[in-house]
């Protein structure tokens, strides 16, 4: 491969998570080798999982929702991945090169791997995603818009041409959009392409039904070490009540969540293992500042202040949560424990904000949310709390395709909707606060904040974004579009006859270092 | 035979007017399916590609009709959220619904039966208030609250039955029945407490009446009245009544198919709902009315069957 002399090559064994060097001169390449670790004698065990909703889809190009990506990483190789470490290291991708502009990424693929239906992957398979992925009516749409151009100048090498610089990339090639689908199957199955779905991952599709189970099976041909597991089932229940029973009685052998109120017993429990970690995502309220009692942002920042997030996280989610105050937990790269702690309610500041406001005996919103019985718990705590101040928030609950549809419109004084939390913090703030974003539901736009994200899109070096996020977290706290309340945590229980379980800050189950003694 | 004909005729406009309601109120509510697909990270351009992809731009007469053809042609169409078949989904789904109704109908039975009789044999003694108090606990113990219990007690302290693990009768009879059971006997109990009310009711009302003294002052054993005469009189409130319990559990009982984590017909309703999978919904309705008239129409028959008079 020749570049061009001006082109910088930096070292890719510790990605965006950690700081691309910002190296002059000569650059340097970074390759990964095929799986070394030790080839254990697979097994005929099965393995079942339990889930606490049922994926919607099986198709990355389409998927929105989080429990999809318990199943799909399984299925899929994407061509970046997450480390235990929480770093992003190539995986489809055997090395690659950015240039010293941050706009041309060429990337270079391992071969001799195949789909799970025998096409092979190369870079026409790359290049079919995410040109798939790149259409208008994908959900990964957003997240690729930065890309001007995909070509592929030999079998196994892939240059792709940004629009704008984009540190955040290898991290997005490392979740859905970086999930490579087979191009013979979607073009064979078309719209039937998510009940047959076919990738280049440990486990391959066999069946499914909805709203019961899916049942996936070791991949005979997978081109790393065969997984130790003959077959992964995913076993939906939509109570978790019903998940921990099913835990307890056998049923299963890990489950995604663990009602709060149950966590300390279980951790008690002998026979099993609880895992609760901060997660990447931020739940909290949306303030619309364009209409209602938000456009002043003095009973903004008396809202933001009135809530003790302890008091929700040690009542309501029983530990299962994390106080916030930013979009950042601490298994974010940029985490800022001083800019993440709440400050206490203080009585006279509220006071004083409220009559800045102009304001002084309280005023009256309502709250829109969805209808969970944690949430609203946590919203009647939050309603209680700002009654203190003279605040009246009406709760108003609806489901969450009504809410959702609510937010896109901007048809709310503030809404309940958290974020799910993605590997790099440019996907956990960009589009929500940018002026016009298209998630931005605040209608927050703010210059000095529009200048900080997209620098940090720039700037390769972790730390010296995480300064940047730091003055942009700053902005936030002033301008208060979004009331930031805790992070969920990724809580999982599993029995202790499961061996090889590593966490993953990204909250999926990956099934391939898995076994049951 | 013209009766049950011009039944059946008579389902088709019912049918007809009931997919025109569940059109209209399922494209008033709130959120639209591509929405509801890209979740929140989707833009309003992608929202849009999405709505022209799955047809949600034409007009609303022309989705109703062009999903009226489709049915007409014998095609529910496609689920909006991952292009499976409606009539898949359903194939999949209602025979875990049918199967429960079945059961809970039969346990019912066993259970209202002899209890409803004794009870209304022994009016106001012990065992008559015995009976009662285990009629009222049935009907006031919510189906998922015994469920739970149920399933703490046989799955996770006593081994006895599979906490999960649907499997379809016909290929796994023994795991099929196994699973079956505790949702079985817990919806079960509650239908028996509302059926064994009614019949001991209905059958203390026929006692009361002047054929059954004459039939006793003939000499007729007090057994052969009860069963001969006063049980087959006493039958109609109680086929009502059983009708329209099947009815209900045909619509789905969701929450017993949560707790034993069942893929029913009622919780593809509830899913679809709440997806705004419009196709799904519109199949899914569809068949839960046809359900509930063919079990009216059942109930008619039986009618017919217990009491002729009431075949014209």
């Amino acid at each position: 491969m020749s570049f061009h002399k001006n082109k910088v090559f930096f070292t890719i064994s510790t990605a965006t998570l950690l700081s691309l060097s910002a190296i002059t001169g000569c650059g340097t390449t970074t390759t990964t080798t095929p799986n070394t670790s030790p080839v254990v004698n697979s097994t005929n065990q099965t393995l079942n999982i339990g889930l606490s909703a049922d994926p919607p889809t099986l198709d990355p190009a389409y998927s929105s929702a989080l429990v999809d990506r318990q199943v799909m990483f399984n299925l899929y190789n994407t061509l970046f991945k997450l480390s235990t470490q929480n770093t992003i290291v190539p995986d489809l991708v055997k090395s690659f090169t950015v240039s010293q502009n941050g706009l041309t990424y060429t990337l270079q693929l391992h071969q001799h791997v195949t789909f799970q239906d025998g096409t092979p992957f190369n870079a026409a398979a790359v290049k079919f995603n995410l040109t798939r992925d790149m259409q208008p009516a994908s959900a990964r749409h957003s997240s690729l818009s930065d890309i001007s151009s995909v070509t592929t100048p030999s079998e196994y090498t892939v240059v792709i041409q940004l629009q704008k610089p984009l540190s955040p990339l290898p991290a997005i090639l490392a979740g859905r959009a970086g999930m490579m689908v087979s191009p013979t199957a979607v073009q064979k199955e078309g719209a039937n392409y998510p009940n047959d779905p076919v990738g280049t991952g440990p486990f391959e599709f066999k069946s499914r039904v909805k709203g019961a189970s899916i049942q996936l099976v070791r991949n005979p041909h997978y081109w790393r070490a065969e997984p130790k597991l003959e077959a992964v089932t995913y076993q939906i229940f939509t109570d978790p009540n019903v998940e921990l029973t099913n835990l307890q009685s056998g049923a299963v052998q890990i489950v995604d969540t663990v009602p709060p109120q149950e966590v300390s017993t279980m951790e008690q429990n002998s026979n099993f293992t609880v895992v609760n970690h901060t997660g990447l995502g931020y739940e909290g309220i949306y303030l619309n500042m364009q209409q209602g009692p938000f456009t002043n942002p003095y009973l903004r920042q008396a809202v933001n202040l009135a809530i003790n997030r302890q008091t929700l996280v040690n009542v309501a989610l029983k530990g299962v949560a994390t106080a916030a105050y930013s979009p950042f937990s601490s298994a974010s790269p940029v985490y800022n424990q001083q800019q993440d702690t709440p400050p206490t309610p203080n009585a006279v500041k509220i006071k004083q904000l409220l009559a800045e406001g102009g304001k002084p005996q309280g005023f009256q919103f309502t709250l829109q949310s969805p209808n969970d019985p944690i949430t609203t718990q946590v919203d009647q705590i939050m309603q209680s709390m700002l009654a203190q101040y003279g605040i009246n928030m009406k709760i108003e609950q609806l489901d969450f395709g009504t809410l959702l549809a609510n937010n896109e419109a901007h048809s709310f004084q503030a809404s309940f909707l958290g974020w799910s939390g993605r590997l790099d913090p440019d996907q956990d703030v960009y589009s929500f606060f940018y002026s016009n974003g298209s998630f931005n539901a605040s209608e927050f736009s703010n210059v000095q904040a529009d200048q900080l994200l997209n620098q940090a899109r720039e700037e390769t070096s972790m730390a010296q974004r995480a300064k940047t996020y730091a003055a942009f977290v700053h902005i936030l706290h002033q301008q208060v579009p979004y009331v930031f309340l805790y992070h969920q945590n990724n809580v999982f229980a599993y029995a202790n006859t499961l061996q090889g379980f590593h966490y993953y800050s990204d909250g999926v189950i990956r099934a391939y270092s898995l076994s049951l003694s | 035979m013209t009766y049950i004909a011009r039944r059946i005729i008579m389902m088709i406009p019912v049918l007809f007017f009931l997919s025109i309601i569940v059109f209209s109120l399922i494209h008033l509510i709130p959120g639209n399916p591509a929405q509801v697909i890209l979740g929140q990270d989707a833009s309003p351009s992608a929202i849009r590609a999405l709505e022209v992809q799955l047809g949600l731009n034409q007009s609303l007469p022309a989705q109703y009709f062009s999903w009226l053809a489709g049915v007409l042609h014998g095609n529910l169409g496609r689920s909006l959220l991952d292009g499976q078949p409606v009539s898949q989904l359903i194939v999949q789904r209602l025979p875990v619904t049918v199967e429960l109704a079945i059961g809970t109908i039969i346990v019912a039975i066993v259970i209202a039966f002899p209890l409803g009789i004794l009870a209304a044999i022994y009016r106001d003694k012990w065992a008559d208030v015995a009976t009662l108090f285990v009629a009222t606990v049935g009907i006031s113990v919510p189906p998922f609250w015994l469920g739970m219990l149920l399933l703490i007690e046989f799955t996770v302290k006593i081994h006895l039955f599979p906490s999960s693990g649907y499997e379809p009768i016909w290929s796994h009879p023994l795991q099929n029945l196994s699973v079956m059971t505790l949702p079985i006997v817990a919806t079960g109990f509650r239908e028996a407490g509302v059926l064994l009310r009614m019949l001991r009711g209905s059958l203390l009302d026929v006692l009361d009446q002047e054929f059954i003294r004459t039939a006793r002052s003939k000499g007729i054993s007090g057994w052969k009245v009860i069963f001969h005469h006063a049980v087959k009189n006493a039958l109609i409130p109680v086929i009502t009544t059983g009708g329209l319990q099947v009815a209900g559990l045909l619509g789905g009982i969701v929450i017993t198919e949560t707790i034993f984590s069942l893929p029913g017909f009622g919780s593809l309703l509830v899913e679809s709902v709440f997806s705004r999978d419009y196709t799904t919904i519109q199949g899914t309705a569809l068949v839960a009315a046809l359900a509930v008239v063919l079990v009216n129409l059942l109930v008619d028959i039986t009618y017919g069957l217990v009491d002729p008079r009431m075949r014209t």
